[in-house]
C-alpha cells in the first residue's frame, strides 16, 4: 500500500466536502444563532485545509490505484469525515466522545443519539446532524466522483467498495454519470418529500430535516419523541411511504420512474423486501390488536416494521413499551435490512437470500455429489466469489457483533440493551430496546461502550470486510509513503 | 449442375459421395492433405481458403448453380456464402451451428439480404427438435418435422393393449388435422385404406399438425400408460444435448438429468437451465448411473459426439432398466447394428441435413422430406404449378399406395379430405410407397 495515492485522493474528497459546511452555517446565520456559526465555518475550513495539505503532500502520486489503496482511501475518508462532521459539535458543547458518536451515526445514517437536550442547540445544529444523514445515506464519496469531473483514477472500486450490498450495478457505462444520477434521483425524492410534509402540515424546517433523514434511511429527527411528536396520521403514512422506498434499490426505482416498472416489479430482491415487509407487519399488526392499548394496529406496525427493516429509526410510539412478543419482531428485522443499492444499513435482503439458496443448494448437493448446481438469482448463476463474499460478511458481522456486544455487557449494560445496542450500531439502524429504546438515547453509556459503537457504525457501513481488510499484516508490512521507484 | 461445397468435413464428404455421381463438383477445403480422402470420387478437389475470391473462381463460381459452405466455422460459412453469391453464384446454402443465427431468416437483419444466402441449416438443431418430438409423445417411435415444425409427423408401434387394435381405418375417431399416411405391417409397408384393420405390432405412421398431434394421445394409446410426468436423462451437453434440455427444460411434467463430463460446459447448463440437475461425469460410468438412479428414466438421450461410447452409454442404460433409449449416430453404417442391439431410437443429425440438401436438388418440382422404413415409403413435397385450376382430392388421379398428408398453403396447414380442393401455389406433402414414386413426381408434370 502506497500511503502517496491514499492520501492523494482523500485529499481532494475531503477538500470538496469542506464546502458541505456553509450549508448548516448559512441556516445558522439565517435563524440569527450567530453564535453557532464559527463552529461550522471551522469545521468547513478544516476540512478544506486538511484536504489542501494532503493534495500538496502527495504531488507525483501514481495515476494507478490498487485495490488495498482503494479500500484505505474509503476507510479513511469516512473516519475522518465522521471526525470533521463532528467540530460543530464540539462547538455546540458536547463532550468529545458524545460529539465523535453524534457526527458517526450522522454521517452512517445510522440514527442512534446520545442527546438529552433537544432545546438548548439551535437550528443551524439540528440541520447539520440531519444533513450528515443525508450526505451519507448515498454516499459521500459516491457524490464527491458526480461532482469532481477531474478524479480519475479507481472511480470504479471507489464507488462499489461504498454502494452496500454485494452487487455492482450500473446506471451508465461511466460511474460518474451513475453516481450522478443516483445523487440527482436522491435530491428529487427528498424534495418530493420536503412538499409532501409540508402540505401535511410540517412546518419547512422540520420537513426539511425529516426528508433528509427519511431518505438516507437515517432516523435522527429534530423532535425529541421523532415521528410521534407531531401526532399526526398523515405525516406518519408519507414517512411510511419513504421509508419504504429508502430501503429499495435506487438504480431500480429510477428505472421504474424512466417508464421501466418492470425492472422493480421483476427483481427477485424487491419482491422478497415487499414479501417481508408484508409478513412482518401482518404479524406485528395482530400482536398489537391483543394489545389493545396501540390504536391503528396497521399503520403502527408497517411504521415499525419500516423503520427497523430500512434501518431508518424513527419512532411514531415507544415500542419499549410492547410486549417481547413484538420487539421480537422488530429484533427479526434488525438482521435483515433494506435492500442492496438502498441508503439502508444492515446485512441486506440479498445477502440473506443468496446464504439462503447458497444452504438449500448445499442440501440438495449432498444427495447428488457429482452434480453441478450454481446458486442462482433472476434465473442467473451466481459467480462462486460473490456467494464467498457473503459467507465471509455474516462471518465477520457475527465476530463484530458477538465483540461489540460483550464490551458493552462488560461495560455495565443489561443483555438486551448490549445486544440491541450494538445491532442498531452495527446495522446503522439507530435505536434498540431498553437503555437504548426509541424514547431513550445512548448518551448513559459508559465511554469505551460508545467508541465501541463508533467502530460498529462505521464498519457495518462500509460493510465489515472493507475496513476488517486493512487488519491484515501483510498491508502494512509493506505499506510505504512513495512506492517502489522503478530502477532506471 | 455445377455445385461447389466448401468443407471436405462430416458434411461435405457425403454431400460430395451423394452428388458426384450426377453432377460436376468442386470441392474446396483449406488442408491439402484432404484430397487422398476425395481422390476415389470423381470430384475436383480444389486446395485453398473458402472465403478467397481466387480460389472460388478457380472452381469456377461464375457458372455455379448452386454453392454449399459446410465448414465447422459459422462466420467462415457465412462469409464464403457471401463472396460466393456476389462472383455469380445462383444459390447458397449455409450450414450453422449456433441459435442466434438461425433467428436471422427474415426481416431487415436477415442473412439472406445482407449476405446473399438461400437457405441456412442448423443439423444438430433438427435432430435436437425430432427429439423432443419423440419424448414429447409418448409412445412414438419416430417423428419428423415440416415446413418449420408446422407439420409433424409421427411413428407408433401399437401394443396389445391400444384401444385401437382390431378396429379399421375408418372407424377410428381421430382428432382434427391428423391422418395415418402409411402402415407397417410385419415387412411390409403400405399406404393404409379405410377398411384396412389395425393389428397389434404394427407401425403406424401419422401426419399432422401439432394441435392434432397433441389430442392423439388418448385414441390410440392405451389408457393406463403413464404419461404426465417423465423423467428424461440426456447424456452429452454438447450442441444437441444443450438444445434439447432447453426445450424441455420448459415442458410440464418432465424431470430432466443431463450428465456432462466437461466442468466448464456443465457449469454452462446449470447456469442456464432452470430446473434440470445437471451431473458432471461420464455417461458410461456405470457408478455413477447407478447412484443417480438412472435407470428409473422413462427415456434415455445418448448424444455425445463418438457413436462408440453413445452405444456403450446407451446399452448401460437400456441394461439398468431404461423404458426408451434414444442414441446420435453419425456414421450412417453403423445405424442398422445399434437398432439391432436393441437402441429403441438412432437419429443422425448430418445423414438427415444431407439427405434434404441431395433430394432438394435432385426432385424440381418436388423434393424429398423423408425415408421411412428402411427407404419402403417416402414423404415427398410437390408445388401445384401456378396455372392449376381448383380441384377436389378426389379427382386428383392420384397414384395408387399414395395419400396427400398435408397442404401448406400461405403459412396455413390443411389436412385434406376427399373432397377439400387443391389450388395453385399449394404445396402437397404426399407420402407413397417406393414404387409409386414416379406417379407422384409427374403428377403435375402435364399441366
Amino acid at each position: 500500500m502506497r500511503f502517496i495515492i491514499v492520501a492523494a485522493i482523500a485529499g481532494r474528497i475531503l477538500r470538496v466536502f469542506g464546502a458541505a459546511f456553509l450549508a448548516p452555517a448559512a441556516v445558522a446565520a439565517g435563524y440569527g444563532e450567530w453564535a453557532d456559526v464559527p463552529g461550522f465555518l471551522i469545521g468547513g475550513v478544516l476540512s478544506a485545509a486538511i484536504g489542501e495539505a494532503m493534495i500538496r503532500g502527495s504531488r507525483g502520486a501514481g495515476q494507478d490505484l490498487r485495490r488495498i489503496e482503494a479500500l484505505a482511501v474509503v476507510a479513511s475518508v469516512w473516519l475522518m469525515l465522521a471526525l470533521l462532521c463532528a467540530v460543530p459539535h464540539l462547538w455546540v458543547g458536547l463532550d468529545p466522545i458524545d460529539a465523535l458518536f453524534e457526527a458517526m451515526s450522522g454521517i452512517t445514517a445510522t440514527g442512534a443519539t446520545i442527546l438529552t437536550d433537544f432545546e438548548t442547540p439551535g437550528r443551524g445544529f439540528f440541520f447539520w446532524r440531519a444533513m450528515t444523514q443525508w450526505l451519507g445515506g448515498m454516499g459521500v464519496i459516491a457524490l464527491v466522483l458526480a461532482v469532481l469531473p477531474r478524479l480519475a483514477i479507481g472511480v470504479r472500486q471507489l464507488f462499489f467498495a461504498e454502494v452496500p450490498g454485494p452487487t455492482e450495478e450500473n446506471l451508465a457505462p461511466q460511474i460518474r454519470k451513475t453516481a450522478g444520477t443516483l445523487w440527482k434521483f436522491y435530491t428529487g425524492l427528498t424534495a418530493v418529500e420536503v412538499v409532501a410534509l409540508m402540505a401535511a402540515g410540517m412546518p419547512l424546517f422540520d420537513a426539511v430535516c425529516h426528508a433528509f433523514t427519511n431518505v438516507a434511511a437515517g432516523g435522527f429527527s429534530p423532535n425529541p419523541e421523532s415521528i410521534a411528536g407531531y401526532n399526526s396520521v398523515a405525516v406518519e403514512w408519507i414517512v411510511i411511504v419513504f421509508m419504504f422506498l429508502s430501503g429499495a434499490n435506487f438504480a431500480l426505482q429510477y428505472r421504474a420512474v424512466l417508464g421501466y416498472p418492470d425492472a422493480l416489479v421483476r427483481d427477485d430482491e424487491f419482491r422478497a423486501y415487499v414479501g417481508i415487509v408484508a409478513g412482518a407487519a401482518a404479524i406485528l399488526a395482530v400482536l398489537l390488536w391483543q394489545l389493545e392499548s396501540a390504536g391503528a394496529p396497521i399503520r403502527t406496525a408497517l411504521f415499525q416494521v419500516l423503520s427497523i427493516l430500512t434501518t431508518t429509526g424513527y419512532a411514531s410510539t415507544n415500542f419499549e413499551l410492547w410486549t417481547d412478543q413484538t420487539k421480537v419482531v422488530l429484533l427479526a428485522m434488525m438482521f435483515i435490512g433494506g435492500c442492496a443499492g438502498s441508503a439502508a444499513g444492515g446485512p441486506k435482503v440479498l445477502r440473506h437470500m443468496l446464504i439462503g439458496r447458497f444452504t438449500l443448494t448445499e442440501l440438495r448437493r449432498t444427495l447428488h455429489l457429482r452434480g453441478v448446481m450454481p446458486v442462482k438469482l433472476g434465473g442467473k448463476a451466481v459467480p462462486e466469489e460473490v456467494i464467498r463474499g457473503v459467507l465471509v460478511f455474516f462471518l465477520f458481522y457475527v465476530l463484530m457483533f458477538a465483540i461489540t456486544t460483550a464490551v458493552v455487557i462488560g461495560f455495565g449494560e443489561d443483555l438486551e440493551t448490549a445486544v440491541t445496542a450494538t445491532t442498531g450500531a452495527l446495522g446503522n439502524i439507530g435505536p434498540g430496546f431498553g437503555e437504548v429504546g426509541p424514547m431513550a438515547n445512548y448518551g448513559g453509556l459508559h465511554p469505551v461502550s460508545k467508541l465501541m459503537l463508533i467502530a460498529a457504525m462505521w464498519i457495518g457501513r462500509l460493510e465489515v470486510v472493507t475496513v476488517l481488510a486493512l487488519l491484515r499484516p501483510e498491508v502494512w508490512l509493506r505499506a510505504h509513503w512513495q512506492g517502489i521507484t522503478p530502477r532506471r | 449442375m455445377h455445385i461447389i461445397i466448401i468443407g471436405g468435413g462430416d458434411i461435405g464428404y457425403p454431400l460430395a459421395s451423394a452428388l458426384c455421381t450426377d453432377h460436376d463438383v468442386f470441392l474446396v477445403d483449406r488442408d491439402p492433405l484432404r484430397a487422398h480422402r476425395f481422390s476415389h470420387l470423381d470430384v475436383e478437389f480444389v486446395a485453398g481458403s473458402g472465403t478467397s475470391p481466387d480460389v472460388l473462381r478457380n472452381a469456377g463460381v461464375e457458372r455455379c448453380d448452386l454453392l454449399i459452405a459446410a465448414t465447422r466455422l459459422d462466420e467462415l460459412n457465412i462469409v464464403a456464402c457471401s463472396i460466393g453469391s456476389g462472383l455469380g453464384a445462383k444459390r447458397t446454402i449455409c450450414f450453422v451451428t449456433k441459435e442466434d443465427l438461425l433467428e436471422q431468416r427474415s426481416g431487415d437483419d436477415s442473412l439472406h439480404r445482407n449476405f446473399g444466402i438461400d437457405e441456412i441449416i442448423w443439423p444438430e438443431a433438427r435432430l435436437a427438435a425430432e427429439i423432443e418430438r419423440i419424448i414429447m409423445a409418448p409412445g412414438a417411435v419416430d417423428a419428423e418435422l415440416f415446413a418449420g415444425g408446422r407439420v409433424e409427423l409421427l411413428e407408433f408401434r401399437l401394443e396389445a393393449d391400444s384401444p385401437v387394435v382390431g378396429r379399421e381405418v375408418a372407424s377410428l375417431a381421430l382428432p382434427a388435422g391428423v391422418v395415418i399416411i402409411a402402415l407397417k405391417h410385419e415387412h411390409a409397408t403400405l399406404i393404409p385404406r379405410g377398411q384396412t384393420v389395425l393389428e397389434t405390432g404394427d407401425k403406424v405412421v401419422l401426419m399432422g399438425t401439432r394441435d392434432g398431434m397433441n389430442r392423439l394421445r388418448p385414441v390410440i394409446a392405451p389408457a393406463s400408460s403413464n404419461a404426465d410426468s417423465q423423467m428424461v436423462t440426456i447424456i452429452g451437453g454438447g450442441d444437441v444435448g444443450f438444445r434439447l434440455a432447453q426445450k424441455l427444460d420448459e415442458a410440464d411434467g418432465i424431470r430432466l438429468i443431463v450428465i456432462e463430463r466437461e466442468r466448464e460446459r456443465g457449469e454452462l447448463l446449470a447456469a442456464t437451465l432452470r430446473r434440470a440437475l445437471i451431473l458432471r461425469g461420464d455417461g458410461t460410468d456405470l457408478e455413477l448411473l447407478e447412484s443417480e438412479e438412472i435407470g428409473r428414466s422413462d427415456v434415455l438421450v445418448s448424444v455425445i459426439d463418438n457413436d462408440e461410447r453413445n452405444l456403450l452409454a446407451s446399452l448401460l442404460g437400456h441394461q439398468l432398466g431404461v423404458r426408451k433409449v434414444i442414441t446420435r449416430v453419425s456414421k450412417p453404417s453403423n445405424h442398422h447394428l445399434f437398432e439391432r442391439v436393441g437402441i429403441d431410437v438412432a437419429l443422425s443429425a448430418r445423414g438427415a441435413a444431407v439427405a434434404s440438401v441431395v433430394h432438394g436438388i435432385d426432385g424440381g418440382r418436388s423434393s424429398l422430406l423423408a425415408v421411412l422404413e428402411e427407404g419402403q415409403a417416402r414423404v415427398l413435397e410437390l408445388a401445384v404449378p401456378g396455372g392449376f385450376s381448383p380441384t377436389a382430392v378426389r379427382d386428383l388421379n392420384l397414384p395408387p399406395d399414395s395419400i396427400i398428408g398435408s397442404v401448406l398453403r400461405q403459412g396455413s396447414v390443411v389436412v385434406p379430405h376427399g373432397d377439400d380442393r387443391v389450388q395453385g401455389g399449394d404445396r402437397l406433402l404426399v407420402c407413397c410407397t417406393e414404387p409409386a414414386v414416379p406417379g407422384v413426381r409427374d403428377l403435375f408434370a402435364a399441366s
